[in-house]
């Protein structure tokens, strides 16, 4: 039996369109999350020595943490190591701009933060960094993303976010969860 | 070979593109359009991806328009979103091992013999033979040679303190340490052949060695401290260890007073222990030689 030529390209044109709406759908939204959302692949393409980290300049043990800066300018200098995260606690305020930057000394981790922007591998050798804004204030979960090993079920941080009126750093600009581990 | 030319249509070896003029005339607008779409497609995607998206971003990462496109195209690739501001901070390493390739190839070359003959002479006493101490000095054999290593050189550099150990650390060259590491690391087979120990434990502190616990934020003991699972490469095989050696270094991890675990993940991790949960861990760590 010989199929009308006209049949075929009506067929082909209706399965074009299929095909040209679930691109169109899917463009939107990425278009959607990168606009207001500000979800994007990081850009930001920054070494660091994993080797030498903890003798670094700026992912020494006592440069952990939330720090605002003298620019006025909130960063959050995390260490994603196996199987913790160092510090595993972060005070962030609301509504304001915030920086966290990631790196690990050993081997691929990764980070989200759910109903956030805040989502990126830690590749040994980069620093991961992301922008971000958080609205709600409470404690929210920062879980590894990525299996980095036996311990990676327990490598869970805190991202504790509060009101700007509580958000009180330290003369050295510097604010932690709680106690600040003895140094 | 016969069957497989008998199944192409016979359009006498002409392809598509030689196909009869009023198939090529109904195709025409086919061909027009269907390029027309894609490089549409290709354009919108461009826009999207190198214009439109930097251009949201651009803000967010206080990068000017012309730089997030610039990025977004790979022309400045490596430039940093924000130029960040270093660090005022002190560098205070709290040990300065850093494991390149310097360090490694010291190690690969220990001498094993010659670390005997320094073992010998300075570890044995308090040691044991062979590493297999019989006190609440720490045991060296079954550890790496990464393990003994770290230690060493972080007494050397004052990482780590001790009443003796300090000054037999300083008193060594770094190549001692290194031929040390190897001969008790050697050692290690002999170790191993003592053969298996019994595990002596609560259900509740098996599950803390073995799996951790999540919602404390415990990661499993077993993760790192086992001969090449995971976790820093310097972490020391605990298993058969002296108990009170392993509940002091945890109590003294806990508050603050011995910090040359990189990052403090011990120090977080034994100040997560309550007290009790420490010399249990303790023993059960020790089993039975
Ligand atoms: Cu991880």
């Amino acid at each position: 039996m010989a199929i009308d030529e006209g049949a075929i390209l009506k067929s082909e044109l209706r399965w074009a369109m299929v095909v040209g709406g679930i691109v169109l759908v899917i463009l939107s939204a990425i278009l959607f999350a990168a606009l207001s959302m500000h979800i994007n692949p990081p850009s930001n393409r920054e070494f660091a020595d994993p080797k030498t980290l903890h003798t670094s300049d700026e992912f020494t043990e006592a440069n952990l943490g939330t720090r605002v800066e003298p620019d006025g300018k909130v960063v959050a200098r995390i260490i994603a190591t196996q199987f913790n995260f160092v510090p595993d606690c972060i005070v962030v305020p609301a509504g304001r701009d915030v920086t966290l930057r990631f790196t690990t000394p050993d081997v691929i981790h990764g980070i989200l933060v759910a109903g956030t922007n805040v989502n990126t591998m830690i590749v040994p050798g980069y620093v991961a960094q992301v922008h971000t804004r958080f609205t709600r204030t409470g404690d929210l979960m920062m879980p590894c993303h990525e299996y980095c090993g036996l311990g990676h079920s327990q490598m869970i941080a805190t991202v504790r976010v509060v009101p700007p009126g509580a958000f009180r750093p330290a003369a050295d600009g510097r604010i932690a969860c709680g106690e600040r581990r003895p140094a | 070979m016969a069957r497989q030319t008998d199944l192409v249509p016979d359009d006498g070896g002409v392809s598509p593109a030689g196909a009869p003029a009023e198939q090529r005339a109904l195709d025409r607008p086919w061909r027009l359009w269907a390029s027309i779409i894609v490089a549409g497609a290709l354009l919108v995607g461009a826009l999207i991806g190198f214009v439109l998206i930097p251009a949201g971003q651009a803000g967010n990462a206080n990068l000017s328009l012309y730089e997030a496109v610039c990025r977004a195209l790979g022309i400045r690739s490596g430039s940093p979103a924000q130029v960040q501001p270093v660090s005022s901070a002190v560098s205070v390493p709290v040990s300065e091992v850093s494991w390149d390739p310097a360090v490694m190839r010291i190690l690969a070359e220990g001498n094993s013999r010659r670390g005997a003959a320094i073992a010998a002479q300075t570890c044995a006493s308090c040691h044991g033979d062979k590493g297999l101490s019989q006190s609440d000095v720490p045991a060296l054999a079954g550890q790496s040679p990464y393990a003994i290593y770290k230690q060493l050189a972080d007494y050397r550099s004052g990482a780590r303190a001790h009443p003796q150990m300090t000054g037999v650390a300083k008193a060594l060259s770094v190549p001692d340490l290194a031929a040390v590491s190897a001969y008790f690391a050697a050692a290690s087979k002999e170790y191993a052949a003592i053969g298996a120990r019994d595990l002596v434990s609560e259900v509740e502190i098996e599950r803390l060695a073995r799996e951790g616990n999540s919602r404390r934020r415990i990661p499993a003991c077993l993760s790192c401290h086992l001969n090449g699972v995971g976790g820093p490469i310097e972490t020391p095989v605990i298993i058969g260890q002296n108990d009170d050696y392993l509940l002091a270094q945890m109590n003294a991890y806990a508050s603050g007073q011995r910090r040359n675990d990189v990052y403090g993940r011990m120090r977080d991790i034994s100040a997560k222990l309550t007290p009790a949960e420490r010399a249990a861990l303790a023993r059960y760590f020790q089993g039975t030689l």
